[in-house]
């Protein structure tokens, strides 16, 4: 990747107190994610997966190390510069569905927009966000009609309606199937690539980062990523324009 | 298991010479272990037991000095014996891991070094996932074909093989990593008593 990150985690630390004791979560962790790629970060559960994402995405402070969104650390940050970035430039899909059981999904999606822009014009983006992500046909629908992956996606198009420039979903997999699971990592790379976003993504399935750009792994509160070492390297020789394949 | 079945199979999915055939090997099943070359051997095997023929030669256009290469198709019995491995049951691999072997067989001071191989083991399966993913995603909607299925089928076995094994290697790197503490402390002791 060359060109600025849009987020940038630079050796970064965070720790909690349960009662008289110091849990460390996010030790010495440096993550960057550019336009147009999508990161996915596995961790088995209590690895500090939504800790990481919550750092990330400006809602918690590390008590060390440096956040910085294109270029700027967020501690150098106003409040009012914060809450506009994660107002405008930073959207999370959360899969907690709308606070009315009432509300279709065509206005849940409009809401993030409702403060700047007319009802009209704010449905007709929510209807271009739910087309986008291939759920137009639930736009009518409410959360209690939508299966899993209905809802994943309509909290992605939720997330995406104001066009952020970083996308943050904690376990966008949770419940689906393996050909569900496909569609959505699909959605999301191609989104990445098409939108010119970064995503950053947690899972707790190592299945579900097999569309990701780029992969880690949070373990003891360290971020690991892939050795470089191929195993079958032994067996392999490079395919001249064809990647890796066997000698003939 | 050798790889004889393997490429008799894809023999049938679509002929192709050897050279071809190894490269499929590689791109299917590239961490099962099989090795390249191990495709010649398996197409003498089962050339020698009629059950794959030559479909023909192919020019080597951009060599024109190199050996024309051998296409390979199935026979009507190289089908009906791929059929009878389709229908007989599949055995459990052996597990006969190398760090397995070096953690039974260790002492405490080994301890630092095995959790730099977990370490380091757990880095090689990320490489390894790296290597199964699949940039191309499947649109949405509409029939999905079997064959687009059952690749990621396999694909998901494979992944949640290498998951299991690095849940594995975190919880004992962990074990080790508070042991190894214990282990040393109590060297330091002894040295202060020495």
């Amino acid at each position: 990747m060359s060109g600025q990150a849009w987020l940038s985690l630079e050796r970064v630390s965070k720790s909690y107190w349960r009662g008289p004791h110091e849990t460390a979560v996010l030790r010495d962790i440096s993550l960057s994610v550019y336009a147009g790629e999508c990161v996915a970060v596995w961790g088995q559960r209590g690895s500090g997966k939504t800790t990481l994402l919550k750092v990330a995405a400006g809602l918690e402070a590390p008590e060390r190390g440096v956040v910085s969104f294109k270029g700027r650390d967020l501690r150098r940050m106003s409040k009012v510069e914060l809450v506009r970035l994660l107002r405008e430039e930073i959207g999370w899909a959360r899969r907690a569905g709308p606070e009315s059981d009432e509300l279709e999904m065509l206005d849940y999606v409009a809401l993030p927009l409702l403060k700047q822009q007319t009802l009209r014009r704010a449905r007709r983006r929510s209807a271009a966000a739910l087309a986008r992500v291939g759920v137009a046909e639930c736009s009518k629908g409410r959360w209690e009609d939508l299966t899993d992956g209905e809802r994943t996606l309509v909290s992605i198009a939720h997330a995406m309606v104001r066009k952020p420039s970083l996308l943050v979903v904690d376990d966008p997999t949770a419940n689906l199937d393996v050909l569900q699971r496909e569609e959505v990592m699909g959605l999301l790379r191609s989104t990445a690539e098409q939108d010119w976003l970064g995503v950053l993504i947690t899972v707790p399935d190592m299945p579900s980062m097999v569309h990701a750009h780029r992969i880690g792994s949070l373990s003891d509160g360290r971020l690991l990523v892939p050795s470089g070492r191929s195993p079958e390297r032994d067996n392999v020789v490079e395919f001249p324009g064809r990647g890796r394949a066997a000698p003939g | 298991m050798s790889a004889k079945n393997v490429v008799l199979g894809l023999v049938i999915e679509r002929p192709g010479y050897g050279y071809d055939l190894a490269r499929r090997l590689q791109e299917r099943f590239g961490s099962s272990g099989f090795a390249p070359t191990g495709v010649y051997s398996a197409l003498d095997q089962l050339t020698s037991e009629a059950l794959v023929r030559s479909a023909g030669r192919r020019e080597n256009g951009a060599n024109e000095r190199a050996a024309p290469r051998t296409i390979y198709e199935a026979t009507p019995k190289g089908i009906d014996r791929f059929e009878e491995w389709m229908l007989r049951s599949s055995s459990l691999a052996p597990v006969r891991d190398e760090l397995y072997m070096k953690l039974a067989l260790s002492k405490p001071h080994n301890l630092s070094r095995l959790i730099e191989l977990a370490q380091a083991q757990e880095e090689d399966c990320l490489a390894r996932l790296e290597h199964l993913k699949r940039p191309a995603a499947r649109p949405r909607g509409g029939p999905t074909a079997w064959p687009e299925v059952a690749v990621l089928l396999v694909r998901d076995a494979e992944v949640r093989q290498l998951q299991a094994r690095v849940e594995w290697l975190q919880k004992a790197r962990s074990i080790m990593s508070k042991l190894n503490g214990v282990s040393e402390r109590d060297a330091a002791r002894g040295d202060r008593v020495a």
